[in-house]
């Protein structure tokens, strides 16, 4: 318990005053939640810091609506793995979110997941693009509700560098590189890379890889239906050895990168007056978070563009956390169909660092313009967004430290001519992980 | 303290049982007996919570474990495939690697900076103050210390106090260049040179300014005296040039290879003439960055010598693959010298001052009274400090886990952080168990010598 | 704890001095200061890291993130209390303190409670085997906790008691046992036995006697154990890790958790390891005396 429990007297009063107004009357309300006095619900997430804060009080109102206590269960990473604890220890969460797409395929094959309910699905297929639902199904039966979304597709910069440097956003590859060593020449190092967490590793290969090679050989490289082998894969790892290998475009090194934690990487992109440790750095929405951490502010000091476009289309890669039910209660299934409300999602878009799949959501609910695009550019990608690959993979390929695809890209930044040896690495493991599964 | 050191301190006991032992009070004659002609009953009442206790919770899982290991993830028998993995398996055999290595050193290590801290305190009046501040760390968490060393080891010498006084010292021996990350941009008369030095693809002419453009030297790193770069003046008999940094700022490079009066000279630069792989003359640059060679550089290839592009020495990383096991080591030994100062203190107040003064009227010197007399006579205690640190640190696990960043994790793992991750992150209690099994053989000895000096005790 | 039965007995070195030559005695006192030098050098260096902590602590992640906290030596309008205030509001943080306390103090009890217990019971009753089982009591002494951490997971989730406050409490008891046990069975075993049968003569029944004569004369030994333990269970965060109910964790294992989530969130960190110290020190510092008086009962009796 986190002490969510505050709904003492007040609340309830206020839930009274709210039924007996009936539905017409509920000011911001589109969603009839149930009444669930005193009824348990707890829910897991990774979230911690600043996002479980907000996380909370997104909880907090669903609280207020139902007379449900809610406790949040602060999971540990990966998440799948700390579930299986709980279901042997017989107490799994009512709602667990779950941040990969091969995190709810393993939730229904290991029978944990309970499909979504009737009231949940209905706001699903009113708030939701297809492509957003097809992510929370397995076989055709829906299970994941995306609360959460992740535009992975963002390159954010220090506007006071690209104003030194004379530089405007660039849109293509090669316009980025050119940027890149005009940033370099006016005496900044242009990229920071968070490469001690390789996840972000991950995800710039596969932006470059989803606009280079395109969707469907994305896809068919996602099931590992086309090995690491593969030319595409030569490619994209090539260009993104470009950027790597080129001395100076890598704030302190591979070596320094590779020490450097995600919020790491964008807090020196934004703090240093006129000489912070790199202009740019790659990275979703999430950056924000960081940058609220120091005193650069979003939308002035921080700006940012689409990943460039390195084939004929900018990538749009998407990630997020969707909410899984574990467990057959009434208070897990309105949970669900709160969290696809736009309620929910306005609650946390107003706090900043949050990109919701909710089409429905009003755009004014975002607090600045930077965030509003990058949700306007989500929102408008409809289903041609393609989820996080290594999120899709097996969790041994694509989403273990020092395994995998995490351990073989630290290893590329290392080392970034060695292409070949990379794609071997990267298909010997996939073959062995994919095996497996 | 921090951490279960219910083994170690009890493996010590010199401090606390020496009182006891080393002194045979009248009341210690003869076997105690039940002063009260107890009951059994009520024996086995006293007894039992504890008994319980242990039995369900220590003797037990030792047994299981044991079992355990011999059954693979699924529960199938599969006899010793588990300890096989265990040294077949990387990530596992790092581990082994890495614990060995801990073994031998920071046992080792942190003993010898406690004999010296508690022989050199023991002459000086604030001794006491002293212990107290190397004694403290020992009180707080491995994690609270993790957290600690994270930030002493932060890789940015701005930030990372042990980075910024390596620096410092570093600096104080090899002064930094004045022109870091200076490069040829594109379309530049100036080519690579190797070793970080940059030449002019073409030989040099008398009476033709040349022109030496770079880019890159960060604005706020530039000599305070550049002044705005001017083209050189054609001088017969001699080369002459400007060497400046071709970007200005907001503005981009502006005429490219030619000095616009917004760009600045690098002055002091170093400028050298080339002729068949000699340098036949040299120069440095003004603060406009214009300069001069005589006429024996005419007809040679000017070059910037890397000298002046050395980068900002930026430290150690810390907390890199190659040196993370030596960094978490330095934690501990930051937490336990105290540990063992202390121990070794109390031993030393025991060392019978007649023995050190016989030595002396031998003639024997400060040093030879130390190696010969003080250590031999300090060895027990020695061994106690060496042996329950090297419990300690077979199951060294919260300084592991909270220090090493993501990129370090694998090279920096341990079996105590190995069992966790095999148990409740691949669920594998199969080889979870077969390390535990491990790790219990290896504090075997150590148990069987405490029963043992215990028997012999009671005998006393 | 041991700390102190060395410090308070300076040796007599001045004796060994006396005889020392002219010559020695001004080598020694260059030496001297030399020494000192070098004993305050090694004293600043091991403070350094807990002084960056605290300066840490009281800086914004802003400033934080642009210098290292030597710098509000030059700029000490940068301390401010913020993190503090806000950590105190983060109800994670205040909630995992509760917990701590709640598991440590029952962790502690039960360890004086049942150690003492059974320390009598093998210092003064008589039953088969006495010696043997007390053997086995020092064997367990060095048992790594390690072994015990898969199968007690899997016995406490059959019975119930997996992450939660319980599970930890009793994993601390009865790995703190052996240790309790062994220190005042020795302890207890000093006792003057004329003193136990004296009661004894006045009738005193043997929870009496345990009550009244043992725990009182055992009380330094109890006190050391008790400090020992709470150090202990305050400090562990593995048992934590993998024990405590992960929705309500104690200090160690809520900032771990911080640890990874944001790899530098030093307004949280920083502060938060600063507190979960202010408590170990604090005890350590306040019962450094009684320490000693234990200690040195155990000596002069």
């Amino acid at each position: 318990m986190l002490g969510l429990s505050a709904c003492g007297g007040d609340d309830k009063d206020k839930d009274d005053g709210d039924k007996a107004g009936g539905g017409g009357k509920e000011s911001a309300a589109t969603v009839r939640l149930p009444e669930l006095d005193g009824e348990k619900v707890s829910v897991a997430a990774v979230w911690g810091g600043a996002e479980r804060k907000v996380f909370l009080q997104v909880l907090d109102e669903f609280e207020k609506r139902t007379g449900a206590e809610v406790s949040f269960v602060p999971a540990q990473d990966p998440i799948i793995s700390f579930l299986e604890s709980k279901v042997a220890g017989g107490q799994p969460p009512d709602v667990a979110m779950l941040p990969q797409v091969g995190a709810i395929e393993q939730a229904v094959a290991n029978k944990w997941a309970k499909p979504v309910g009737a009231e949940a699905q209905k706001q699903l297929d009113k708030n939701y693009a297809q492509g957003w639902k097809d992510l929370g199904a397995v076989d055709g039966k829906q299970y994941g509700v995306y609360f959460k979304a992740a535009n992975k597709s963002l390159i954010w910069y220090n506007t006071e560098v690209f104003e030194n440097a004379g530089v405007q956003e660039p849109e293509t590859w090669k316009e980025f590189m050119k940027t890149a060593q005009t940033v370099y020449d006016s005496g900044v190092t242009p990229m920071s890379v968070g490469g001690a967490e390789a996840w972000t590793l991950t995800d710039w290969f596969e932006n470059i890889y989803l606009s280079q090679a395109g969707p469907e050989k994305y896809d068919q490289l996602a099931q590992h239906k086309i090995k690491w082998t593969d030319p595409s894969v030569k490619a994209a790892l090539t260009t993104l050895g470009d950027l790597f290998g080129k001395k100076g475009f890598i704030a302190g090194g591979a070596s320094g990168a590779l020490q450097t934690e995600f919020p790491a990487s964008v807090k020196q992109t934004f703090t240093g007056g006129d000489q912070p440790k790199a202009g740019m750095v790659f990275e979703g929405d999430m950056v924000s978070l960081a940058i609220a951490e120091t005193k650069a502010k979003v939308g002035t000091d921080a700006k940012v563009f689409p990943f460039p476009a390195v084939g004929d289309e900018s990538p749009a890669v998407v990630g997020g956390d969707a909410a899984v039910a574990l467990k057959d209660s009434k208070g897990a299934q309105a949970l669900l169909t709160y969290l696809a409300s736009p309620d929910a999602a306005e609650i946390w878009a107003k706090a900043g660092g949050f990109v919701s799949p909710n089409k429905n959501l009003d755009l004014k609910a975002y607090p600045n313009d930077v965030q509003r695009g990058i949700a306007d550019a989500l929102i408008k990608a409809g289903d041609d967004i393609r989820f996080d690959m290594s999120d899709q993979a097996p969790q041994a390929f694509g989403g273990t430290p020092g395994k995998g695809e995490w351990k073989a890209l630290q290893d590329f930044l290392k080392n970034p001519k060695n292409v070949a040896g990379t794609q071997q690495t990267l298909e010997d493991a996939a073959a062995k992980a994919y095996k497996k599964s | 303290m921090t951490t279960p050191d219910a083994g170690g301190t009890a493996a010590v006991p010199p401090a606390q049982s020496t009182p006891h032992t080393s002194k045979s009070g009248p009341h210690r004659a003869g076997p105690r007996k039940s002063v009260t002609g107890t009951r059994r009953t009520i024996a086995a009442l006293f007894l039992l919570p504890a008994l319980v206790l242990l039995g369900a919770l220590v003797l037990y899982p030792i047994g299981y474990s044991v079992g355990r290991s011999f059954f693979d993830k699924a529960g199938d028998f599969s006899g010793f495939d588990n300890y096989e993995t265990m040294f077949s398996d990387d990530g596992i055999r790092t581990a082994v690697k890495n614990n060995a290595i801990w073994l031998v050193a920071a046992p080792a290590l942190t003993t010898a900076l406690g004999l010296i801290f508690a022989v050199l305190t023991e002459r000086v009046r604030w001794g006491t103050a002293f212990k107290l501040i190397i004694f403290m760390p020992m009180v707080i968490s491995m994690l609270a210390a993790g957290i600690i060393f994270r930030l002493v080891y932060e890789s940015d010498p701005d930030r990372g106090v042990a980075n910024a006084l390596w620096v410092g010292v570093h600096d104080t021996f090899a002064e930094s260049s004045g022109f870091p990350q200076g490069h040829p941009g594109a379309r530049s008369p100036l080519k690579g040179a190797g070793g970080g030095a940059f030449i002019t693809k073409d030989p040099v002419r008398a009476g033709e300014p040349v022109v030496l453009p770079l880019t890159g030297v960060p604005p706020g790193q530039m000599p305070d005296d550049a002044e705005s770069a001017k083209p050189a003046k054609a001088d017969p008999g001699k080369v002459t040039g400007t060497a400046w940094q071709d970007f200005t700022r907001g503005k981009g490079r502006g005429k490219v290879n030619a000095p616009d009066t917004a760009e600045f000279g690098y002055p002091g630069i170093k400028i050298e003439a080339v002729k068949g792989g000699k340098v036949v003359a040299s120069t440095k640059a003004a603060a406009d960055g214009t300069f001069s060679l005589p006429k024996e550089a005419v007809g040679a290839q000017l070059r910037y010598p890397a000298s002046n592009f050395r980068e900002p020495y930026n430290g150690v990383d810390w907390l890199g693959p190659s040196l993370i096991t030596p960094a978490i080591i330095g934690s501990y030994i930051w937490m336990w010298a105290g540990f063992a100062m202390v121990l070794i203190a109390a031993g030393l107040a025991s060392v019978p001052r007649e023995l050190l003064e016989a030595a002396r009227v031998d003639g024997a010197n400060e040093w030879q009274v130390f190696r010969r007399v003080t250590v031999p006579l300090l060895a027990p205690v020695l061994a106690v400090v060496v042996v329950t640190l090297m419990i300690n640190v077979l199951k060294i696990f919260d300084l592991v886990f909270v220090i090493p960043p993501g990129s370090s994790k694998d090279e920096s793992n341990v079996l105590a952080v190995q069992l966790y991750n095999s148990a409740f992150g691949d669920r594998d209690a199969g080889v979870a168990s077969a390390i535990a099994v491990l790790l219990f053989l290896l504090v075997i000895p150590v148990m069987l010598f405490n029963m043992r000096r215990m028997r012999r005790e009671g005998r006393r | 704890m041991t700390i102190q039965s060395g410090a308070p007995k300076a040796p007599p070195v001045q004796v060994v001095k006396a005889k020392q030559s002219l010559g020695g005695r001004i080598a020694a006192l260059v030496s001297g200061s030399v020494l000192r030098v070098f004993l305050v050098v090694v004293g600043l260096f091991w403070l350094v890291p807990t002084l960056g902590l605290m300066l840490g602590s009281l800086r914004t992640s802003a400033d934080m993130s642009e210098s290292g906290w030597w710098k509000v030596f030059g700029k000490p309008s940068q301390l401010t209390f913020e993190n503090y205030e806000s950590l105190l509001k983060d109800e994670t943080i205040t909630d995992s303190i509760l917990t701590s306390v709640s598991i440590t103090v029952p962790a502690t009890l039960l360890v004086v409670v049942i150690g003492s217990l059974a320390g009598y019971a093998f210092a003064w009753m008589e039953f088969p085997g006495r010696d043997w089982w007390f053997l086995g009591v020092v064997g367990l002494l060095v048992v790594p906790v390690q072994v015990a951490l898969l199968p007690v997971a899997k016995l406490f989730g059959e019975i119930g008691i997996f992450e939660s406050t319980t599970g930890v409490v009793l994993f601390h008891t009865a790995f703190g046992l052996p240790f309790a046990i062994f220190l005042l069975r020795n302890f207890f075993a000093e006792i003057p036995r004329e003193l136990l049968e004296a009661a004894r003569l006045d009738g005193a029944g043997e929870l009496r006697l345990f009550l009244r004569v043992v725990m009182p004369l055992g009380a330094p030994a109890i006190a050391s154990l008790g400090i020992f333990q709470f150090l202990w269970v305050w400090n562990d965060m593995l048992i934590a890790l993998i024990f405590a109910d992960a929705g309500s964790p104690p200090i160690t294992v809520a900032l771990q958790q911080q640890v990874r989530f944001f790899g530098d969130n030093v307004q949280i960190l920083a502060p938060g390891a600063f507190i979960s110290m202010v408590i170990p020190l604090a005890v350590f510092f306040a019962f450094q005396r009684q320490f000693v008086s234990g200690v040195m009962a155990g000596a002069v009796k």
